[in-house]
């Protein structure tokens, strides 16, 4: 494997009497995608909140390129650069992309005046952009105009100009139609042959992960129950596993 | 239009492109058209013309000079209110610190402080108003519209209390008070000053810019690392220091600094100005230029109608259906401008 | 119940309803009105009683509390003259006493070259530059109501605010002897209303009794007045009597002493001007009496003022008019109280009043 950028070690975490991770245990490459799949309630959410830095586990260590790391805050996991990218939540629909994408890491004239350098911006952005093969008629568009892939695809944008080196998504593709999630889908690929970025995925759309994703875990009752590389493994395979512990749950088969 | 083949051009060049086509005539027609700021602009010259054509000196030179004073200070505190209004939020309490800070001045000078800095105490008196309208707002996490309500009822009745409900005249040299709004010139001058600075302030520097995304979407900004608290506390210092200018201004303008002087009236002839000058009352959208020309409609209203003769109890009901009136024309005209515009 | 309607200012004349339906129409028809926004000037000159042909001068009358009803007969008077004269005249100010308004409508009236200004000067400084414009424009401007010392104006219509509350003063001391009394005022400091308190207060010095009068302020607005008025007798049930200077406070109090049946406990009242509740409890006996600085003649003259001041060339007109102090008690209050009349403000109805017996 690539070397090691993102590694949890038998995570837990519980609020009040709800277990929501029992023992979680994943790790990222390098330049990865990783898939993460698993029922509502399974422990996604949270997970990705312990490594964003929402939440603190209750037990459990994580790693980050190679060192033990306690994640203080949102703000440390961002220093450090690791970043959860929201459709809809971090964009500001009344400004244009490229005052977006650089929202709190704004390029200015030097001095006292601080004042904002629209034109280096618009240059960056538009730059950023090509080289991520995203196209947006004007970086000068206000983002409630564009669609939700480019809405996501922009997001993805920033997290990367900002030297992200881990991108956790969180069902990306949700609600978007074939063409919208195509953009975001492409976006993945191109960053991963850049090799720069490791991601995160989680999502429910099996044919996205096989796409896209280099590996894919299932979380099940709060511990990861496969990990494969997707080469390795196959759509059926997985259906199976899921199936199998919905059975389960109804109490068709004895657990064997 | 998402342009998402992989052979068209990249984004510069494509609208490089598109400008070309544009002649300089159709240039000018869509910025007038489509421009936040077009439609009450279009809305204050019609009304000019309306009033020249009908009102026996309109714009006779000493009118102009009657309405710059109606509009100045209007303008002066509804660049205030948009900074406010933008952050989603909204000062009920600067027709009051409008009251308050003139009388503060001049008890400073009573004391033996020295003209200016008399002032500048007034205006310290008005952002610490703005910093306790912040806090409670911020940090206690009232909503603004309970809080201002609250620091109105709270002003006044201190401004009350200190003057003892006497009206008192503002002391100055004759160069100060032409200064601080003893004369049209000055006023105005203190109107476009303020509302270009703001303007700038608005679209070119980092804290508009967070302004703005604080008010569009406060949980993404937070997310991103804006530190909304600070933003909201800033403007609203800013709000109540400029609806203090205002009182100073005002106080010098007429020579009487008056208990009653401020209050609800003005406030909301402010906030008026800042919507129908183009400002959203949900946020995250807004224009100081907008408010600036808002206040100007309201004052040709106002002068207007006065000099056409029309008589105090009729004039409350022309001026709110006049002021209706050109809100829908200033929305109809923001319809347009969404459904026709993807340009840039 | 006295029913008192307010009609609207100015002339009748049907040019002028029409001028003002243009304005309202205006911008929902943006066609040109020239012709309806015509200034006074190019009215057509009309000749009334022996007075030559004149223009339809117009007179504006800025005031600070527009909409109260003290002016109704104020603004009867002046219409009244107005036809009498061949004259209009704009009503203006402010609702609630703001000045910077008061001295908006001053300014533009100035700038729209108005015949003749009349203004209520309730301010002592903010009147002083706006009468220098108009006067340096040729614009003839007098006070009416209130008057403010240090102000150019040419002349003062209305009550010796200082001289009335003397009167008033003097009324406490008989009524009273010793002891405290309240004052009430709306809104001290205003000229049109201070000096009555003031000139109280003087009287009870110069006759040396030991009354302590407390002045308390009630607000602008009817409502506030009576609550205010109500609060402090609760805090104060050892007070000797309750007196006002202003109209809605004179009522406030009126309905206090009714309402806690103070007058049976010996307390003394009484105020200024003949608002209707006031006038009833004067009649039922809770008020000792009210003063009449008779507004209807504020209006009235103020126009004749004006008129003559502009028929002369400025050669006559100008007199410094006492519209008068007459008290009003139990003895004499019953005429206010059958008749309605355009006087008083209560009927808009032009009536001839008639009355019979020997003059008190």
């Amino acid at each position: 494997m690539s070397e090691e950028v993102l590694r949890t070690e038998h995570v837990s975490k519980s609020f009040g009497r709800v277990t929501a991770l029992r023992d979680a245990s994943i790790q990222l490459g390098k330049g990865e995608v990783l898939g993460l799949l698993g029922d509502n309630g399974a422990g996604k959410s949270t997970l990705m909140k312990i490594l964003t830095g929402f939440h603190k586990a209750d037990s459990g260590k994580l790693y980050f390129q190679g060192k033990e790391i306690e994640l203080r805050s949102v703000s440390h996991a961002r220093a450090l650069g690791i970043e959860p990218v929201y459709q809809d939540l971090a964009l500001i629909n009344e400004l244009s992309v490229y005052r977006n994408m650089f929202l709190q890491r704004e390029i200015m004239y030097g001095g006292v005046l601080r004042i904002l350098n629209d034109g280096a911006m618009r240059e960056r952005a538009r730059d950023q952009l090509n080289q991520m093969g995203v196209n947006i008629p004007s970086v000068n568009v206000e983002i409630s105009k564009l669609s939700g892939g480019q809405r996501q695809a922009i997001a993805v944008a920033r997290s990367v100009y900002a030297n992200a080196k881990v991108l956790l998504l969180d069902e990306p593709t949700a609600a978007m139609g074939v063409r919208e999630s195509a953009i975001i889908l492409n976006l993945i690929r191109r960053l991963k042959e850049k090799g720069e970025v490791s991601i995160i995925i989680v999502a429910h759309n099996y044919a996205h992960i096989f796409d896209v994703c280099d590996r894919v875990n299932l979380l099940q009752n709060g511990e990861i129950t496969f990990d494969r590389r997707t080469r390795e493994t196959s759509v059926e395979e997985l259906m199976n596993l899921v199936l199998h512990e919905l059975r389960r749950a109804k109490g068709d088969i004895r657990q064997s | 239009m998402p342009a998402d083949k992989v052979d068209s051009l990249p984004p510069r060049q494509e609208s490089a492109r598109r400008l070309e086509r544009h002649s300089l005539a159709r240039r000018v027609g869509l910025f007038l058209l489509y421009s936040r700021e077009a439609s009450i602009a279009i809305a204050a010259v019609l009304l000019i013309i309306y009033f020249w054509s009908t009102a026996p000196g309109f714009l006779s030179i000493s009118n102009v000079g009657n309405l710059a004073e109606y509009a100045a200070t209007t303008a002066i505190i509804a660049a205030g209110e948009v900074m406010v209004i933008i952050c989603a939020e909204v000062d009920l309490s600067a027709g009051m610190v409008y009251a308050l800070a003139p009388f503060v001045m001049y008890f400073a000078h009573q004391a033996g402080v020295p003209f200016v800095p008399a002032i500048l105490l007034a205006l310290i008196a008005a952002a610490l108003v703005g910093m306790i309208n912040g806090f409670i707002t911020v940090v206690l996490q009232i909503p603004s519209f309970i809080t201002t309500l609250g620091t109105l009822f709270m002003i006044n009745g201190f401004t009350l209390t200190i003057s003892n409900g006497y009206p008192v005249q503002p002391k100055g040299t004759p160069l100060v008070t032409n200064i601080f709004g003893g004369n049209a010139i000055s006023q105005i001058l203190w109107a476009i000053g303020v509302t270009v600075l703001l303007q700038f302030m608005l679209v070119k520097t980092r804290w508009g810019l967070h302004t703005i995304a604080t008010g569009g979407n406060p949980l993404g900004a937070a997310e991103v690392g804006v530190k909304i608290g600070r933003i909201k506390m800033g403007n609203f210092i800013l709000c109540s220091v400029l609806g203090g200018l205002a009182g100073v201004l005002d106080a010098f303008r007429i020579s009487s600094i008056d208990p009653l002087a401020g209050g609800t009236d003005i406030m909301f002839m402010a906030i008026a100005s800042s919507v129908i000058g183009g400002t959203l009352l949900t946020g995250g959208s807004g224009t100081i230029i907008g408010a600036f020309l808002g206040a100007a409609v309201l004052g040709i209203l106002k002068n207007g109608f006065t000099l056409s003769g029309v008589s105090a109890f009729t004039f409350d009901l022309i001026l709110g259906a006049a002021i209706l009136i050109t809100m829908v024309i200033n929305v109809r005209l923001s319809q347009l401008r969404a459904a026709g515009g993807k340009d840039e | 119940m006295k029913e008192i309607k307010l009609s609207n200012a100015g002339g009748l004349s049907r040019r002028d309803a029409l001028r003002r339906a243009a304005g309202a129409g205006a911008l929902i028809s943006l066609s040109p009105l020239a012709g309806f926004g015509v200034s006074s000037a190019e009215a057509a000159e009309e000749a009334i009683g022996k007075f030559p042909k004149h223009p339809q001068w117009k007179f504006v009358f800025v005031n600070h509390v527009t909409t109260n009803p003290f002016w109704v007969p104020l603004r009867y008077g002046a219409e009244d003259a107005c036809a009498l004269f061949g004259t209009t005249f704009q009503w203006t100010g402010s609702e609630k006493s703001i000045a910077t308004e008061m001295v908006d409508a001053f300014n533009t009236a100035v700038s729209g070259k108005a015949d003749g200004i009349a203004v209520s000067l309730v301010d002592p400084s903010a009147f002083n530059d706006p009468v220098e414009k108009a006067l340096a424009a040729g614009i003839p401007a007098v006070s009416y109501n209130a008057d403010a010392k240090g102000n150019k104006r040419l002349c003062y219509i209305g009550q010796d605010l200082f001289q009335s509350g003397k009167a008033l003063g003097q009324r406490i001391v008989e009524g009273v002897g010793e002891g405290q009394v309240a004052g009430f005022i709306a809104t001290p400091g205003q000229l049109n209303i201070q000096p009555r308190m003031d000139g109280a207060r003087e009287a009870i010095k110069e006759s040396g009794k030991n009354i302590k009068l407390d002045e308390i302020a009630t607000g602008p607005t009817v409502n506030e007045e009576l609550s205010r008025i109500q609060a402090y007798y609760t805090g104060h049930p050892d007070i000797k009597g309750m007196f006002a200077v202003d109209a809605g406070s004179t009522e406030g109090v009126g309905k206090t002493m009714a309402a806690n049946k103070l007058h049976e406990k010996g307390i003394h009242a009484g105020g200024f001007d003949l608002l209707p509740t006031t006038l009833d409890a004067i009649s039922k006996g809770d008020l000792d009496f009210t003063i009449d600085q008779q507004p209807y003649l504020q209006g009235f003259y103020t126009v004749m003022v004006l008129f003559v001041y502009k028929i002369s060339g400025g050669l006559s007109g100008l007199a410094e008019i006492n519209t008068g102090l007459k008290f009003v008690t139990k003895g004499n209050v019953d005429p206010y109280l059958s008749t309605q009349s355009r006087f008083e403000g209560s009927s808009s109805e032009e009536k001839v009043l008639t009355r019979s017996g020997p003059i008190s």
